[in-house]
C-alpha cells in the first residue's frame, strides 16, 4: 500500500485543477462549479458532502464577482430575477438538506445521472431570440419587462416574458438541484428564461448569473451550518478559479471555442460517468 | 436600482474575497488550526456528520467562538461571501417600497426573511 502523501498535495493539486476548470469554464461559457463537483467529486479523496459545499461556494464567488458588471450593462434584471430567485432559494435549503439526509452511494448516482443530462442539454440544447412575447398576468402584474441596450448592435431591445408560472415551478426543480448537487444552476437556467420565458438570450445568460447569486447562498447557509465547509478545499478551490477564469477571459479570443467546448463536454461525460460508477459500487 | 444593488453588491463581493483569501494565507503559513493539517488527509474523508464528531468541529455559528484557530478565521470570509446578498438586497428594500413598488418590495423582504432563516441555523439539525 502506498503512504499517505503528505497533506498539501491534495490542497495543491486542487488549486492546479480548479486553475484548468476556471480557464476552460470561461472558454466553453460553462459555469465553473459544475465541472469542479463531478471532476473533485469523482477523482479528489474528499467525501462528497466537502466537495459540495466548496462547488457551491465556487459557484457563489463566481456569480457574485460577476453580477455587479452585469447589473450595471443592464444584461441582469433585478424585476425579472427577484420572484424567480426566492422560489429558487427555498427550493435550494430543501435540496441541501436532503443532500444531507441521502445515503453517499445514491447522491452520488444522481449526481452523476444529472450530469449525463447536463452533457445531453449542452449537446443538444438550443436557444432563440425571438421578439418580445405577450406577458401572462402574474409576469404583468410583476412588471418582469424592459429595455436593455444591446451593445453588439446598438439597439435597445425591449423585453417581456410569458409562462411565468411554469417557470416558477422550474426554478422550484433547479434551486433542488442547485442545493442538493452543489452544482451552479446556469446551464438550467438560461434554458427556462430564455426558451421557456421567452426573455432574449443575453439577458437570460445576465440574469442567470444574478440568480445563481441568491439561489446558492441559502444553500451554502445550510452547509456552513453543518460543519461542511472545509477551508483547505474552499479557498484554494475558489482562488484556482478565480486565477484560471482572468487567464481564460484573455485567451478567449485566440482559442477554438468550439473545441473547448467538446473538450469540456468529455470531460463532464467522463465525470459523470465516473460518478455513476462510483456511486453504484462498480468502480470505487 | 440595479445599479446602487450593483455597487454594493462589488465592494461587499471585494471585501469578502479579500477576507477568505488572506484569512486563508494566515491559516496555511501560521495560525494555529483547531484541526492539525497533517490530519486532514484522514478527515476530509469521512462524511461530514463524522468528521464533526471526530474533530469537535463546530457547527451552526459556533465556528464565531473559534475564530482565533486559523481554519475557523478563514470561515469569516466564507461567512461575509454568504451575508453579501442579504446586505444587497437590504439596502435596496426601502427603495422599492419609495418607487410605489410594492410587489418588488414585499419580494426583497420575503428574500431577506429567506435567507436569515438559512443563516440562522434553523435547518442545521444532523444527519
Amino acid at each position: 500500500m502506498l503512504p499517505e502523501p503528505t497533506w498539501w498535495i491534495w490542497p495543491l493539486a486542487l488549486f492546479a485543477v480548479c486553475f484548468a476548470i476556471g480557464m476552460v469554464a470561461v472558454l466553453a461559457g460553462v459555469g465553473g462549479g459544475v465541472l469542479f463537483v463531478p471532476i473533485v467529486g469523482g477523482f479528489f479523496p474528499f467525501h462528497l458532502d466537502f466537495v459540495r459545499a466548496a462547488g457551491l461556494l465556487l459557484a457563489l464567488s463566481g456569480a457574485l464577482s460577476a453580477a455587479p458588471g452585469l447589473l450595471r450593462g443592464g444584461l441582469a434584471s433585478l424585476r425579472l430575477a427577484m420572484p424567480l430567485a426566492l422560489i429558487g432559494s427555498v427550493t435550494s435549503i430543501g435540496g441541501a438538506m436532503l443532500g444531507f439526509a441521502l445515503p453517499t452511494d445514491w447522491l452520488q448516482t444522481a449526481l452523476g445521472v444529472t450530469i449525463l443530462a447536463i452533457v445531453a442539454l449542452m449537446a443538444f440544447g438550443r436557444t432563440q431570440d425571438l421578439k418580445a412575447p405577450r406577458p401572462d398576468a402574474l409576469a404583468a402584474a410583476l412588471q418582469m419587462n424592459g429595455v436593455y441596450h444591446d451593445a453588439a448592435t446598438g439597439r435597445e431591445v425591449r423585453w417581456s416574458v410569458h409562462h411565468t408560472p411554469a417557470a416558477l415551478v422550474a426554478f422550484g426543480g433547479i434551486g433542488v438541484l442547485a442545493g442538493m448537487f452543489g452544482l451552479g444552476a446556469g446551464w438550467a437556467n438560461v434554458p427556462v428564461l430564455n426558451l421557456l420565458m421567452g426573455a432574449p438570450l443575453k439577458l437570460s445568460v445576465g440574469t442567470s448569473g444574478f440568480l445563481l447569486s441568491v439561489i446558492d447562498t441559502s444553500a451554502a447557509w445550510i452547509y456552513l451550518n453543518r460543519g461542511a465547509v472545509l477551508p483547505m478545499l474552499v479557498a484554494p478551490s475558489i482562488i484556482g478559479v478565480m486565477l484560471g477564469a482572468k487567464i481564460g477571459v484573455r485567451l478567449l479570443r485566440v482559442a477554438p471555442a468550439r473545441v473547448v467546448r467538446r473538450v469540456v463536454l468529455g470531460l463532464l461525460l467522463a465525470a459523470g460517468l465516473r460518478a455513476v460508477l462510483k456511486g453504484t459500487g462498480l468502480w470505487n | 436600482m440595479e445599479l446602487i444593488y450593483a455597487r454594493w453588491l462589488g465592494w461587499c463581493s471585494r471585501v469578502a474575497l479579500a477576507v477568505l483569501t488572506g484569512s486563508f494565507l494566515l491559516y496555511v503559513f501560521g495560525a494555529e488550526p483547531l484541526v492539525p493539517l497533517e490530519q486532514l488527509p484522514a478527515l476530509w474523508r469521512l462524511p461530514v456528520g463524522e468528521y464533526v464528531a471526530a474533530t469537535g468541529a463546530p457547527t451552526g455559528w459556533g465556528w464565531v467562538y473559534r475564530l482565533g484557530f486559523g481554519d475557523y478565521a478563514n470561515m469569516l470570509g466564507v461567512a461575509l461571501l454568504c451575508l453579501v446578498t442579504a446586505v444587497c438586497y437590504l439596502r435596496v428594500l426601502p427603495n422599492f417600497f419609495g418607487n410605489g413598488e410594492r410587489a418588488l418590495g414585499v419580494l426583497a423582504l420575503l428574500q431577506v426573511i429567506v435567507l436569515v432563516a438559512a443563516a440562522s441555523g434553523l435547518f442545521a439539525a444532523g444527519h
